[in-house]
């Protein structure tokens, strides 16, 4: 029993299966948008060296800030988001599930934003604190759709279990059909909730540097970016399961097929995402976000309600 | 809110070129800012001197590193007007078809890193792609990328062969397609309309004020144009329009530099077409008499002003050059006091800034 | 045209304004010192000159008591202001309030020639770092 707790936690859906898929999403991504932009792009294993590099870096800290907290703030995320990843349901596979672990999923993802944000504060450098103070404000802006978004499924399916939604999901056909004004808000938000482009804000290169990550170096740097990603495959699972779970058969083959194509299409339309559109100005983002993005998400909120399915 | 000052340079992911901008701003608002140039200042007014006519040549090219082939026609035609002497035509037109191709490529590159500093990378790489075309023309023509060292007082240094007239042309039409999809995008492509639209106007009022040049200006209104207002040879004979715009934002500026690249592109083919037969030189003794001169032409970031004094010796007693980003830079910090932090890249990368031009 | 600026510029300052024909390609003006503000802002009112050029200031090898500052303004023509200033004691108007973009191109001749400006709220440096302590470097017999 303890050996299969160490299995489930170190091994599969735990450590080391998370980290693989952070670093096979992470390579996905660079490789579509270079070859978007007529680049080359990186070789597969370049996630695995950009990790061993950044550990073998020095480890500075500005003069001044407390190293303590700067130390602890990557760890938490990382703590958080791979306890995340216990629970989310992969290909099927699931051993933790209980009621209402959607919303425990939810919470957990929702501390690396924090620790992002305590990061920037923390660090004393100017570009640190901007960054910082800009993801709080994309926070206030991309999350309350994104809940919304994600609580449709829980309330079609009746339960605030991933694996209650999808077995409804086996019985009545994938959720985006009922729903694809919710899926393309989940979308939105995920993007904002991963800070990539056209949301990329706080880490706006040309504006503040590199946002709350600035001053952070070697292996602290290295288990953000862990972190980064881990968060990123994890929310594409959690599309996926809430909004896209169905297989024709009952085979795990086939449904762990099914899930792999699903990942990847979900990778490359962040990736198109990306590549196209241009990076939106914080007033720009809180007046889309509540002007055009809360209202639809009630809205689909109150059609998936009222039409009692 | 407290006033916090984000220094913005001398390194920055924003310059190309070190430049300390120190932006004072409140929450998301920008409420001013300082400028200090002078890190790439190498003092040329003051090592020309030192050096004869032919030595400076090089050193002229070597001001700016996108703008190298415009500051070399400019002296060259100063010097020889010192000289008395006038080039052969068919050295004219090279000169001329040298330098709209550096306009294309600088253009070319602005528009690169303004899409870049906005976010959209896809855009900055497919527009240096379509800059290596310009590249590759200038290599063949004249063995360098950058610095092509065209010039020589008394014509320039290398022929166009009977083949190098249709390869240009033949990747300037390809690049026409390009420049047309890139056009429609500026044009229409709503996220850039967004980041650009009614950011830091600029009156025709302010253009005077600041005597800015170039595209700055004529994306006010003001139509200025000193290929078509003071022309060096060929221009007098050669047919192009001049593109303005009233708007006066930074959408505007970009709409003006773009239309540039397909206004400089006909130039190109103009040139080729009507190119005289004949010698590229004349023989340009190394001794200047005593006299004093002013030549002005059109860089791609404006005018540029050639002041040459020479006493009668081999070097130059005097050589004074006003470079246009001097004025983009000059009106900075006027641009900088009415906008939000997330338009700084936006208007810094808006105005085409070439320290090593200003610094000199 | 030209004559008519000659007229004008004598009417408002008093002064004696001699039509030099020194540089090639434009029309130069000699003026005394003291004129500059009133015949710049004549220039700008009268005759619509509102774009200057260049600032050019400079040291003639055979007349070195002088520093000659060269004004260079362009309205579909060439024109250009020269003036001498004693080189003890270099003080000219600033034409800052007339003409805003003169800024940069003042701070470059004060700092690099050494020449004070009246009428303004001090001259910062522009090119020369913070700690130069060497004077105006164009002034130096140094060969660079």
């Amino acid at each position: 029993m303890f050996i299969q707790l160490l299995f489930y936690g170190f091994v599969f859906p735990g450590l080391i299966f998370q980290i693989l898929c952070a670093w096979v999403f992470e390579w996905l991504d660079r490789k579509l948008i270079a070859r978007f932009q007529r680049r080359v792009g990186p070789r597969w294993f370049q996630p695995l060296a950009d990790w061993i590099k950044l550990i073998s870096k020095e480890n500075i800290l500005p003069k001044g800030s407390n190293e303590l907290v700067l130390t602890i703030l990557p760890i938490l995320s990382f703590g958080a988001v791979l306890t995340a990843g216990m629970y989310v349901p992969v290909a099927g596979f699931n051993f933790f599930s209980f009621e209402g672990d959607l919303i425990v999923i939810l919470f957990l993802l929702s501390i690396p934003t924090l620790a992002y944000y305590l990061a920037g504060i923390a660090s004393i450098g100017i570009y640190s604190f901007l960054g910082g103070s800009r993801s709080i404000l994309q926070f206030f802006s991309y999350e309350v759709p994104l809940l919304l978004a994600l609580s449709g499924p829980a309330i079609l399916a009746g339960s605030w279990s991933i694996q209650n939604i999808i077995t409804s999901q086996l019985s009545k056909g994938p959720f985006i059909i009922f729903q694809p004004l919710g899926f393309i808000l989940a979308v939105v938000g995920l993007i904002g909730k991963l800070k990539r482009d056209p949301l990329d804000i706080p880490k706006a290169k040309s504006e503040v540097v590199a946002g709350a990550l600035t001053e952070y170096t070697g292996i602290r740097l290295a288990f953000w970016h862990l972190a980064m990603n881990v968060q990123a495959v994890l929310g594409i699972f959690l599309l996926i399961n809430l909004y896209l779970s169905w297989s024709p058969m009952d085979i795990p083959l086939l449904s762990t097929l099914a899930f792999i194509i699903k990942f990847l299409g979900l990778v490359v339309m962040l990736s198109v995402i990306s590549s196209v559109f241009s990076r939106l100005r914080i007033d720009q983002l809180a007046d889309i976000g509540w002007r055009i993005l809360v209202p639809l998400a009630l809205l689909q909120l109150l059609v998936v309600i009222f039409m009692g399915f | 809110m407290e006033k916090i000052t984000i220094p913005i340079g001398p390194q920055h992911p924003l310059l190309k070129e070190p430049l300390s901008l120190l932006i004072d701003i409140m929450g998301e608002k920008v409420t001013g800012g300082t400028l200090r140039l002078g890190y790439v200042h190498r003092g040329i007014e003051k090592l020309a001197q030192s050096r004869n006519y032919i030595q400076n040549v090089p050193l002229i090219e070597r001001v700016c590193g996108i703008c190298s082939q415009v500051h070399t026609t400019t002296y060259c035609y100063a010097v020889e007007k010192l000289l008395g002497i006038e080039i052969p035509a068919r050295a004219q037109y090279i000169r001329a078809l040298m330098c709209e191709l550096e306009r294309i490529h600088s253009h070319l590159l602005w528009l690169g890193i303004l899409c870049k500093h906005i976010g959209l990378d896809t855009i900055f790489m497919h527009t240096w792609h379509d800059r290596e075309m310009v590249l590759d023309i200038m290599e063949e023509l004249s063995g360098g990328r950058v610095a092509h060292a065209a010039n020589k007082i008394g014509g320039v240094r290398f022929d166009l062969d009977e083949d190098h007239g249709p390869m240009v042309i033949s990747i300037i039409n390809k690049l026409q397609g390009q420049i047309g999809k890139l056009r429609d995008m500026v044009m229409h492509e709503p996220t850039i309309k967004a980041r650009t639209e009614g950011v830091a106007p600029l009156s025709q009022d302010d253009i005077r004020k600041f005597c800015v040049v170039g595209p700055v200006a004529r994306a006010s209104g003001v139509d200025v144009d000193f290929r078509r207002d003071d022309p060096l040879p060929p221009y007098d004979q050669l047919d192009f329009s001049v593109v303005t715009h009233t708007a006066g934002d930074a959408w505007a500026r970009t709409i003006v530099r773009v239309e540039e690249i397909e206004v400089s592109m006909k130039l190109c083919a103009q040139i080729l077409q009507d190119i005289p037969d004949g010698p590229i030189e004349v023989r340009a003794s190394r001794r200047v008499p005593a006299g004093q001169v002013v030549v002005r032409a059109e860089a791609p970031r404006g005018e540029v002003v050639y002041y040459l004094r020479s006493d009668g010796s081999d070097s130059p007693a005097r050589l004074k050059i006003r470079t246009p980003s001097l004025t983009a830079l000059s009106i900075l910090p006027k641009q900088l006091s009415e906008i939000q932090v997330a338009d700084i890249p936006v208007v810094v990368a808006g105005v085409d800034l070439c320290i090593a031009c200003a610094d000199r | 045209m030209v004559q008519d600026i000659i007229t004008d510029i004598e009417s408002e300052t008093g002064n004696d304004c001699q039509k030099i024909d020194s540089i090639l390609n434009e029309q130069v003006l000699q003026i005394s010192g003291e004129d500059l503000r009133q015949v710049v802002e004549m220039l700008k009112q009268k005759h619509e000159f509102h774009h200057l050029s260049a600032i050019t200031a400079q040291i003639l090898e055979n007349d070195s008591d002088y520093v000659e500052l060269l004004y260079h303004f362009w309205k579909g023509f060439g024109f250009t202001l020269l003036l001498r200033l004693k080189k003890e004691n270099p003080v000219i108007d600033s034409i800052i309030d007339h003409i805003p973009g003169s800024d940069f191109y003042e701070r470059e001749v004060a700092e690099m020639y050494g020449v004070k400006f009246n009428f303004r709220d001090g001259i910062p440096p522009l090119l020369l770092p913070d700690d130069w302590v060497d004077g105006p470097p164009m002034l130096t017999e140094k060969k660079a």
